[in-house]
C-alpha cells in the first residue's frame, strides 16, 4: 500500500489547524474554557457555556475559546496550552478532574488566571468556585413530596460521593417536611454518564412504584425523557434547560446560574485585581430554580418559591437533631453541618431507601 | 407498588437485553464465517450515532433503524477489507474498528447531542425492534443450518481451504457474513440511542459490545442460545438496579460489578468444557490456495 505516503501529505493540515483558531492581539481578553462533554447535554457543561456566553454578552470585545469533550488526563494540559498560545489570559476549566493539569499549568504561566470549577486548590493565580447545592436541593424536595402519590421518590445517582448524598439527604428531608410518609429510593449507576443505565435505573425505580424521579449525573436528558416517556414526574438537576425535554410531567429543577460569577471574574482580570478564593454560592446566587411545568399546582408553586427563598436566606437543613436511615443521631440538637462537612456525608437521613457505600 | 417486582426485572431485563441480542447475532454469523470482529463495540457505536443522526434529520425512527443498520455494514465491510483482502491480523483489525468506530460516532453525532427524536413506537408496551428480536434469532438459525448459504458459510469457518475446494468462495461468504452481522450490530447500536435512551452519547455503549462478543461463546455460536443468554445479561444489569430502587440492603458499588461477574463466571465455566463449538478457523485468514 502506498498509505504510508499519505502521513507527509496530511502533515501541513495539521500544522494549519491552529491558524484556524481566531487572533487574540484585536480584543480586550481572551477566556478559554475547556469542558468534559457537550455545551448541548442539557446538564452540566451546558450550564457552563451559558455561564460563559451570559459572560461574553455582558463584556464586549471578550473572545471565548472553548473546548468539548477535553478528557481529565494530559490532553487537558495541551488543549490548555494551545489556549495560552492562542492568548488566552483566563482559563476556566470546569470539570473536577482537570484540577490537578490546570493547577500545574497554572505554576507554569503566572500571566494567566484559572478558575476551576469544584475543587479546593488555590494560588495567586488560580481560584476555584462551585454552586452549594445540597441546601438548593431542600426546595426540590419539597415540590417532590407535594407531587407524588404514592409517597416513593426515585433518585438516580452517578457516584455516591458525600457531595452528591449531602444533595439526597437535603432533597428527602425536603420532601419530609410537607410528607412525612415520603421515601427516597436511590438508584446508584456507578458512572457520572452511562446513559444506557440511566434509562435502566429510571425504569426501575418507576416499575418500583416511583411517581417523581430526578437524579444527579452529568445530563439529565435520559433519565427526564424516560420519565415523560412513562408518564412520571421529573425534577432536573444542573441546567435549567432540561425543562424542554418534558412538556408535560416537569415538575421544576435545580440550575446552575455562573454567568454573574464568571462576568466578574473576567472583569476583575481585565482590571489586573484577580483575587482567587473558593468560592462556594447556592441560591440567589449560582443557583437558580427553574420554571414549574404545567401540572403544578398554585399552592405547591407558593410552597416551593417560600422554602427557596428561606434557603436563599440561611436555611441550613443540616440542623440537629438529624438521624440517619438506620436511627443513629449523626447531627446533635443545637449543632449543624455548614459547607465545610457537605463532602463529609457518608449515610442517608432518616426517608432515604438506599445504602451509600 | 405499581407491578410486581418479577414483572419490573423481566420488562427491564427484555429492555436491556434487546441491542446485546442484536449484536451477538451480528457477531456470532461473521464468528460462523471464521471472522472475530473485536470492533463490534465500534460497530453498534457507529450504528447507535447514525441511526440517531438519521431519526433527527428525517423524523422517522424507522429510517433511523435503516440508516443504522446500512451504517453497521458499511463498517463491517471496511474491516472486512482490512481483515479478508488485505488478510491483516483480526484482532489487531478489530481493536481498530472499535476506536474508529469511537471517532467516528463522535464525529457524526456532535450536530445532534441534545437532539429531540421520535422514539420508536411501541406496540403493546415494547418496540418493533424488542418483538422482533427473538424472530430474528430465530431466522438466523434457519439461515445458518437449514440453507445452502448458511452451509456454505459454516463449511468456510470450518475449513475455508476445503470449502474452496469445494467450490465456495470463501472471501466472498466472509464479506456477505460480516455485511449481515454489521447490520445487526448497527441495530443492536440503535436500540440504545433510538428506544432505550432517546439520546446520544459518546461512548454509549459502554462496553455492551464486548459483553455481547462473551455473549457469542455463552450461546456456542448457536442463535437460539443466544436468546436467553442475552436476557440473563439484560436480568443481571436490571436486578441489580431493580433491587437498588427496592433498597436492598447490599452495597450498590457490589451491585454495579453483578453483569461481569456474571461474565467471568460464565467464561470459567463454559472454559473447561472441551466439546467446544468454536468454527475451526475462527481467526485465521484464508491465504488462497496455490
Amino acid at each position: 500500500m502506498r498509505l504510508r505516503l499519505l502521513i507527509p501529505l496530511l502533515m501541513p493540515l495539521w500544522l494549519l489547524l491552529p491558524g484556524a483558531l481566531p487572533l487574540a492581539a484585536q480584543t480586550k481578553l481572551t477566556v478559554g474554557a475547556i469542558y468534559v462533554g457537550s455545551v448541548h447535554d442539557y446538564g452540566y457543561n451546558e450550564a457552563m457555556h451559558d455561564g460563559l456566553m451570559a459572560m461574553k454578552k455582558a463584556i464586549p470585545g471578550v473572545t471565548l475559546l472553548e473546548a468539548e469533550n477535553v478528557p481529565e488526563t494530559a490532553e487537558s494540559t495541551r488543549i490548555m496550552e494551545g489556549m495560552i498560545q492562542h492568548g488566552a489570559k483566563l482559563i476556566f476549566a470546569t470539570s473536577f478532574g482537570h484540577q490537578q493539569f490546570a493547577f500545574d499549568l497554572a505554576k507554569q504561566h503566572p500571566d494567566v488566571d484559572f478558575e476551576h470549577a469544584g475543587g479546593w486548590m488555590q494560588m495567586p493565580n488560580f481560584g476555584n468556585f462551585f454552586g452549594a447545592t445540597q441546601a438548593a436541593w431542600y426546595p426540590m424536595g419539597v415540590a417532590a413530596g407535594k407531587m407524588t402519590k404514592s409517597n416513593i421518590l426515585g433518585f438516580v445517582a452517578g457516584v455516591p460521593i458525600g457531595y452528591v448524598v449531602g444533595n439526597i439527604n437535603a432533597f428527602a428531608m425536603g420532601a419530609r417536611s410537607v410528607n412525612p410518609k415520603a421515601e427516597v429510593h436511590v438508584v446508584v449507576t456507578g458512572g457520572w454518564s452511562d446513559k444506557a443505565k440511566e434509562a435502566a435505573a429510571a425504569n426501575a425505580l418507576i416499575d418500583q412504584g416511583a411517581d417523581v424521579v430526578t437524579m444527579h449525573v452529568d445530563s439529565p436528558a435520559t433519565v427526564i425523557q424516560t420519565a415523560e416517556h412513562r408518564g412520571v414526574y421529573s425534577i432536573g438537576f444542573q441546567s435549567i434547560a432540561a425543562k424542554a425535554l418534558a412538556p408535560k410531567f416537569w415538575i421544576t429543577g435545580l440550575g446552575f446560574t455562573w454567568g454573574p460569577f464568571m462576568t466578574e471574574t473576567a472583569k476583575s482580570v481585565m482590571a489586573g485585581g484577580f483575587k482567587p478564593a473558593m468560592v462556594r454560592e447556592g441560591l440567589g446566587q449560582m443557583m437558580a430554580v427553574a420554571p414549574f411545568g404545567p401540572a403544578v399546582p398554585a399552592a405547591t408553586r407558593t410552597l416551593v418559591t417560600a422554602a427557596a427563598e428561606k434557603v436563599e436566606k440561611g436555611y441550613n437543613p443540616f440542623t440537629g437533631p438529624v438521624t440517619d436511615n438506620t436511627g443513629v443521631v449523626r447531627i446533635k440538637d443545637g449543632e449543624s453541618w455548614g459547607g465545610d462537612k457537605m463532602g463529609s456525608f457518608d449515610w442517608y437521613v432518616e426517608g432515604v431507601i438506599g445504602k451509600p457505600k | 407498588m405499581s407491578t410486581s417486582f418479577a414483572a419490573g426485572v423481566l420488562t427491564s431485563s427484555i429492555l436491556s437485553g434487546t441491542s446485546l441480542l442484536y449484536a451477538t447475532l451480528g457477531e456470532l454469523v461473521g464468528e460462523r464465517a471464521g471472522i472475530v470482529n473485536l470492533g463490534l463495540e465500534g460497530t453498534m457505536l457507529i450504528g447507535a450515532s447514525v441511526g440517531f443522526a438519521a431519526a433527527s434529520v428525517t423524523g422517522d425512527p424507522y429510517l433511523g433503524l435503516l440508516a443504522a443498520g446500512l451504517a453497521g455494514t458499511a463498517a463491517n465491510l471496511l474491516f472486512g477489507f482490512v481483515v479478508i483482502s488485505r488478510r491483516a491480523n483480526q484482532l489487531a483489525a478489530g481493536l481498530t474498528l472499535m476506536f474508529f468506530g469511537f471517532g467516528a460516532s463522535a464525529l457524526i453525532g456532535r450536530p445532534f447531542v441534545g437532539a429531540i427524536v421520535p422514539g420508536l413506537p411501541e406496540f403493546f408496551g415494547f418496540d418493533a425492534l424488542v418483538w422482533l428480536a427473538a424472530p430474528t434469532a430465530v431466522g438466523l438459525w434457519c439461515v445458518i443450518f437449514r440453507t445452502r448459504w448458511g452451509l456454505g458459510l459454516r463449511a468456510v469457518g470450518e475449513d475455508p481451504v476445503a470449502a474452496f475446494a469445494s467450490g465456495r468462495r470463501p472471501e466472498s461468504l466472509r464479506y456477505q457474513a460480516l455485511s449481515l452481522g454489521g447490520f445487526l450490530g448497527g441495530i443492536g447500536g440503535a436500540h440504545l440511542s433510538l428506544a432505550l435512551t432517546l439520546t446520544w452519547d459518546e461512548g454509549m455503549t459502554a462496553g455492551r459490545g464486548f459483553i455481547a462478543i462473551a455473549l457469542v461463546i455463552f450461546a456456542r455460536w448457536n442463535p437460539l442460545w443466544a436468546v436467553p443468554g442475552a436476557l440473563v445479561f439484560g436480568g443481571a444489569e436490571a436486578l441489580q438496579l431493580q433491587l437498588q430502587a427496592r433498597g436492598a440492603d447490599v452495597s450498590p458499588f457490589l451491585m454495579n460489578m453483578t453483569p461481569y461477574l456474571l461474565t467471568m463466571l460464565i467464561l470459567v465455566f463454559w472454559g473447561w468444557n472441551r466439546r467446544s463449538t468454536a468454527p475451526a478457523a475462527l481467526g485465521r485468514n484464508f491465504f488462497g490456495v496455490e
